[in-house]
């Protein structure tokens, strides 16, 4: 555990090291945080109070659906951009030879990069409220449940991605299918009851409009744990789920790239 | 008593045609690295792995290492099988890859090596103390601190060097190690390797250098095309002229120096 602990410490440690020697990368970051959510209150005043997703203001329900949308994929990126980064200098090929287990390594790893967007994401909301005056009702126990549930859905969708690159060097893929369908069935911008009823049962399929839905809940509406409890039960449903496959499928490719030679392929 | 055993190991590198190959002129096929290679290496020994381009001195690194693993045949490691208890044999090899930038450019040599020496576990209370000991013994105690982007082929290659002592391996396996070394560091390297072995430490280094070999072999394997052409010690002042002549004697190569 101590090991384990001091490996998670070294790795996050590279990786903040890392952020903050890339100068511009928290101005350009903080700009982005500052445009999107002005963006998305100048539309949701265009748009007038009259439309409520949810019984919620419009701005609120944006600013949650986007942040939380953004933390999945900037997530996955993130994770997947230090694979292929780590394939093109040849360092994933010295990592898989550390005493450290590749399954073990991969899950630290995953752990920085998910941190680093999880920061953004509590930046992004308290930005929200503070500058734009989103208005929230917070149950705090009920975002955190949302928030380790997301996380462990977010950190399998990254892993399936390092999957993909390490098995087809194509992990991008994944991401694409994040970038589009995820994005338009997930309800990040719309209730998914706006859907046609087909689309609408195919957005129930994904993760990602629970974690989003479930955010909303706890967030602008206060909802306790125990009224959130269904939402809950299908979020730690895909969590057990969709974890260990990802990790059963990165280790099998860890493997399979092993025996071809195509570690460092990219 | 033998650390790294290969017996009958064969390593065959499939190349897949791209999905559209009408459109490119690549096809797909085969390279055998390694043919039913047998050899060992003892602790306290420095094992020269010599041979062309293609020979499979590099295969059978990796292959020690695990990041590859053989197709048929086994390697093991102090008893370890290398397919079976890969963890095992992880913690007690140490490799220098010719990969240079095999490093986190935006960390010192410093911080690159504190963040792999965690993942192998050197303890908190050691780390400081060996890195400071391998950093001197590779010559980059002036750069310990300076961003590793900013560092030369030679620095790189000193730095994995580093890299792969700082866990105090039982098997320590480096790859064209002086490639990119002035002769100074060369020597020092040289001289550190020897100490090494008298240690204890199995050392199996790859080189194209016959005045390499000359100088830190105790023992030389020498490979081509996957095969195991000659597995013998190095006499006693046995020097880099009389490893050239055994060399392209045994290969069957034309050396132009003679011409």
């Amino acid at each position: 555990m101590t090991s384990t602990l001091d490996k998670l410490h070294a790795i996050l440690r590279r990786d903040l090291l890392t952020a903050v020697r890339h100068r511009s990368g928290f101005v350009v970051t903080l700009v982005g945080v500052f445009t999107e959510l002005a963006a998305f209150y100048f539309l949701s005043r265009a748009i007038g109070p009259g439309f409520r997703p949810g019984g919620v203001e419009y701005f609120p329900f944006l600013m949650v659906g986007t942040g939380v949308y953004t933390f999945f994929v900037m997530s996955a990126q993130a994770f997947l951009s230090a694979v292929q980064e780590a394939q093109q200098t040849g360092t994933l090929e010295v990592l898989m030879t550390t005493s450290t287990a590749p399954a073990e390594l991969v899950i630290l790893s995953s752990i920085s990069a998910f941190a680093g967007n999880l920061l953004n994401l509590l930046v992004y909301l308290f930005a929200g409220v503070a500058v734009f005056r989103a208005a929230i009702h917070a149950n705090f126990f009920s975002c955190v449940a949302v928030l380790i549930f997301s996380l462990a859905i977010a950190l399998a969708l990254g892993i399936a991605a390092a999957t993909l690159q390490v098995a087809f060097q194509k992990g991008s893929a994944l991401l694409w299918l994040l970038g589009s369908g995820l994005w338009f069935l997930s309800g990040t911008m719309f209730p998914i009851q706006s859907l046609p009823r087909p689309l609408e049962l195919l957005a129930r399929a994904v993760p990602l409009t629970y974690a989003i839905d479930g955010m909303r809940s706890a967030l602008l509406e206060g909802q306790s744990i125990r009224a959130m409890a269904p939402t809950l039960a299908v979020l730690a449903g895909f969590s057990v789920v969709l974890l260990p496959l990802a990790l059963a499928a990165l280790s099998l490719s860890l493997r399979r790239a092993r025996q071809d030679g195509t570690l460092s392929f990219y | 008593m033998d650390r790294v055993v290969f017996e009958s190991v064969r390593k065959v590198f499939r190349h897949r045609p791209a999905l559209f190959n009408w459109l490119g002129r690549e096809r797909g096929g085969e390279t055998i690295a390694l043919k039913n290679a047998s050899f060992a290496a003892a602790c306290a020994q420095v094992l020269v792995l010599l041979g062309p381009n293609g020979s499979g001195k590099t295969t059978a690194l990796k292959l020690i290492s695990t990041m590859l693993l053989p197709d048929a045949g086994s390697v093991s490691v102090g008893g370890f099988d290398a397919r079976r208890d890969a963890g095992a044999v992880r913690r007690q090899v140490g490799i220098a890859v010719a990969a240079e930038r095999s490093f986190f450019p935006r960390l010192s040599a410093r911080e690159n090596l504190e963040f792999f020496a965690a993942l192998d576990e050197v303890s908190r209370k050691e780390r400081a103390q060996r890195i400071k000991e391998v950093l001197r013994d590779t010559g980059l105690e002036e750069q310990a601190d300076t961003l590793v982007m900013k560092f030369s082929s030679g620095m790189y290659q000193r730095l994995g060097i580093a890299r792969a002592l700082v866990k105090r391996p039982g098997v320590l396996l480096l790859d064209e190690p002086t490639r990119s070394l002035d002769a100074g560091t060369t020597a020092h390297f040289w001289t550190t390797i020897r100490a090494l072995a008298r240690q204890e430490t199995c050392v199996l280094l790859a080189t194209h250098s016959f005045a390499e070999a000359a100088a830190v072999a105790d023992r030389l394997l020498l490979l081509q095309r996957g095969e195991v052409l000659a597995d013998r010690a190095l006499g006693n002042g046995e020097n880099a002229d009389a490893l050239r002549a055994f060399y392209f004697r045994m290969t069957g190569e034309v050396d132009e120096k003679i011409l």
